[in-house]
């Protein structure tokens, strides 16, 4: 039983859960205080140490249905024969001639080891461009079906490699134990071809899932941003002044109140010492208040700049409610403007933002190579106080989304948000690749007009 | 060990009225077993803090509470110094001080002195212990309940890291305090934010989700005997259907317990259209998701 839990720990880290010793051993304490025997039980102590995240327990509830019944039940304790033949078989795969990528992990898979195939499609799955393109080159998520395909083949290979070896053989084993291991073989290849296909672990849900928005700002507040005329324009910047103003207002009431009526005695005391011993002085606990860092990802093409603009705007009005907000602004590569606002008025700074030179608006959108330079550049700004806010509709342009690379700014971060200002029934089709990112981030919130910027911004200052 | 083995967890749980399922009770039996405390995360309602609870009654401890939010800190998690106390004694015992230094010939001999003193100061008449020294220096084993913990910063969460690994609290000016008995820790979150590694690695966890209809059923017979099974039905079919709403806030079994007391109170026999739009207040929280039952609420109560 160690050994399969060990081996099962092993397949978890593959597909990307992370295990530490400390819990394997943990949990191989915990395995005979509840038996083999009742499958329930002995779920929940692999689950309760394995999977301690939402995101991890849909990779577990995945993964231990292939490990403990796919690749174990159709081996029982009677077939040690076809357990020797499969050894012979495997040794056949892993040695085709010409070789072959991708051969000696299928050959171990048919055998009952899923590790080393787990890995390949985890790192299958994240890599960021297709072998041989240089650092520059155009990452696509055709990619993806460009590196699926050579698997595809080295299964295609080991089958007809399975197929020969039952007839080479059928002389050898006997006609019961050669349908059982071509059964056998069948199901194996049929499993690695199903889990080659698969993208994300099915079941995942993004934790959380903003509806609509109180409409507190009649009918303006309702229409979306790329809508607005001139006209409305201006009248919702005057909106939006008296909207910030008064999230300022009741931002600062708030740190006020929380700083407020506690005496610091030991300070006290060192006061009085002045005084004779007599606390002339109350000193109170000065807490400096609590402000989140906001990371802002925007992203600039078209349809959604009208909206990511406005999105700066209150957040840059808003910025003594927060410790720091950092932008960067992005078509495929991130771009930090935060200088920019630094500099400038707020308005100033988004015509200079469309004016800088650093940024490459004939570029096609990618947003795994953003996130991809993001964290090869500015990974370090991200730390566990930071709040991430990515806007944008997710439309990469067939890019490789790299959702991995999302997941780590997610681990490092406080929270990650995602903003997209396209209607959600659009999420999932063409080009977009919100199906990747949305079960990575803390909330997901559909945001094109005033009242829904208004609920957003609110619940994050307050 | 509190359970002989996951079955009994799961009676002991039953008899203070909480209906486990088995991964719950397993889960609660390990965490016991090997004495590791527990991270409960879930949608808010879903009994998380009502599990803590049941254990208290279950295993007749004292429940300590400790409730997360941003800016707790040690002096309000773990013990502050009562200085105020330290001042008083200090003016009472002041021609005791004297007496102290009175044969000193130098200021430093007369420091010296009073520093040798310091210990009566800084004892444990003067300290004042918050949640978390309570639950370790209890002679009493407890259940202390850590709610909330992820509202309260990072910083707090790193500051639990020794308490969740050894029991143990290093206070300076004392030194270190070991469990007297090792408390049984839950710390719940609502998912806010992702908890560390470091924190989850010393954790056991479990996720509790909204229950399915059979354990809702239970869970409100269990608590409201007095409604009629009839009700109890065609409850917990429209909670199943008024959660596969899309709703800001999807009503959790506390909505549904709050709900069927309302519809006692009414003296409702079954649950008709007019019976859900009249009760609303207490199963939606937000206007908009008010607004969305309305609209269907003939598919809510459509029990052919």
């Amino acid at each position: 039983m160690e050994t399969i839990i060990l081996k099962f720990a092993a397949s978890a880290r593959a597909t990307g859960m992370r295990i530490s010793t400390a819990e394997v051993l943990t949990c191989l304490e915990m395995v005979p205080h509840v038996g083999i025997l009742d499958e329930a039980q002995f779920k929940t102590v692999l689950r309760s140490n394995f999977a301690k995240s939402r995101l991890e327990q849909a990779r577990f509830d995945h993964l231990y249905p292939l490990f403990f019944h796919e690749l174990r039940e159709d081996l029982d304790a009677g077939s040690m024969e076809i357990a020797d033949h499969l050894e012979t078989l495997r040794r056949e795969i892993s040695e085709v001639d010409p070789p072959m990528q991708a051969m000696t992990a299928l050959a171990e898979f048919v055998s009952g080891e899923p590790q080393a195939y787990l890995t390949m499609l985890q790192e299958m799955r994240s890599e960021g461009q297709t072998q041989g393109d240089g650092p520059g080159g155009k990452g696509s998520n055709l990619g993806g079906l460009v590196r699926r395909l050579p698997i595809l083949r080295s299964i295609q290979r080991a089958r007809e490699t399975a197929m020969a070896f039952l007839d080479d053989n059928w002389r050898d084993i006997h006609w019961e134990t050669r349908k059982e291991l071509k059964q056998h073989l069948e199901r194996r290849l049929a499993t690695a071809q199903r889990m080659l296909a698969e993208n994300n672990p099915p079941g995942l849900i993004p934790l959380e899932k903003k509806g609509p928005a109180p409409g507190l700002h009649g009918e303006l507040g309702d229409i979306p941003f790329a809508n607005l005329s001139p006209g409305e324009i201006v009248r919702l910047r005057d909106v939006i002044a008296k909207l910030t103003r008064k999230l300022r207002d009741m931002s600062t009431r708030r740190y006020a109140a929380r700083s407020r009526g506690v005496p610091d005695i030991k300070r006290t005391l060192r006061a009085a010492t002045r005084t004779q011993g007599i606390p002339l002085q109350l000193k109170y606990r000065e807490k400096p208040p609590r402000k989140g860092r906001i990371v802002v990802f925007c992203d600039v093409s078209g349809s959604v700049w009208s909206s990511a603009k406005f999105m700066l705007t209150v957040l840059y009005a808003l910025q003594d409610c927060f410790d720091r907000v950092k932008s960067f602004v992005f078509v495929d590569e991130p771009i930090n403007v935060t200088h920019f606002f630094d500099d400038f008025e707020i308005d100033r700074a988004l015509a200079e933002i469309l004016d800088c030179p650093d940024i490459n608006y004939a570029a096609s959108t990618d947003y795994g190579r953003m996130l991809r330079l993001f964290k090869t550049r500015h990974l370090d700004i991200i730390n566990k106080k930071t709040t991430v806010i990515m806007i944008g509709d997710g439309r990469s342009n067939y890019c490789n989304p790299e959702e991995d690379r999302l997941e780590m700014i997610r681990d490092r971060s406080r929270r990650l948000l995602w903003i997209n200002p396209e209607n959600e029934k659009f999420w999932h089709s063409g080009d977009c690749e919100m199906a990747a990112y949305e079960p990575l981030c803390n909330e997901v919130r559909h945001v094109e007009n005033l009242n829904q910027l208004a609920a957003f911004i609110r619940e994050i200052v307050l | 060990m509190s359970f002989n083995d996951v079955e009994d967890a799961r009676k002991t749980l039953e008899a203070s009225g909480y209906v486990a399922t088995t991964e719950i009770a397993t889960v609660v039996f390990l965490a016991a077993a090997s004495e590791k405390p527990l991270l409960v995360e879930g949608p808010a309602g879903v009994g998380k803090t009502e599990l803590a609870k049941a254990l208290c009654s279950g295993l007749n401890r004292e429940l300590i509470r400790l409730q997360c939010y941003e800016g707790l800190d040690e002096a309000k998690a773990l013990y502050e110094w009562e200085y105020a106390k330290q001042l008083l004694y200090t003016q009472i015992v002041r021609d005791k001080i004297s007496d102290v230094v009175a044969g000193a010939k130098t200021l430093t001999e007369a420091v010296d002195k009073i520093s040798d003193q310091s210990d009566a100061f800084f004892s444990e008449r003067f300290l004042l212990p918050r949640p978390l020294l309570q639950a370790i220096s209890s002679p009493e084993p407890v259940v202390l309940l850590i709610d909330e913990v992820d509202k309260s910063d990072p910083e707090f969460e790193a500051f639990l890291l020794e308490l969740l690994s050894d029991f143990q609290i290093t206070i300076p000016e004392l030194g270190t305090r070991r469990a007297v008995h090792k408390p049984f820790v839950l710390l719940t979150s609502n998912g806010f934010r992702d908890m560390s590694d470091a924190l989850k690695r010393r954790c056991l966890h479990l996720y509790i989700d909204y229950p399915g209809p059979e354990t809702e059923r239970e869970i409100v017979r269990r608590r409201i005997p007095d409604l009629s099974d009839h009700l109890a039905e065609q409850m917990v079919l429209a909670m199943e259907r008024i959660r596969r709403l899309d709703l800001k806030k999807k009503p959790s079994i506390s909505e549904t317990i709050d709900w069927a007391h309302a519809l006692i109170n009414l003296r409702m026999e079954s649950l008709s259209k007019e019976a859900v739009l009249s009760t609303l207040n207490v199963i939606c929280k937000y206007r908009e998701d008010k607004e969305q039952v309305q609209q269907n609420v003939d598919q809510v109560v459509n029990f052919g």
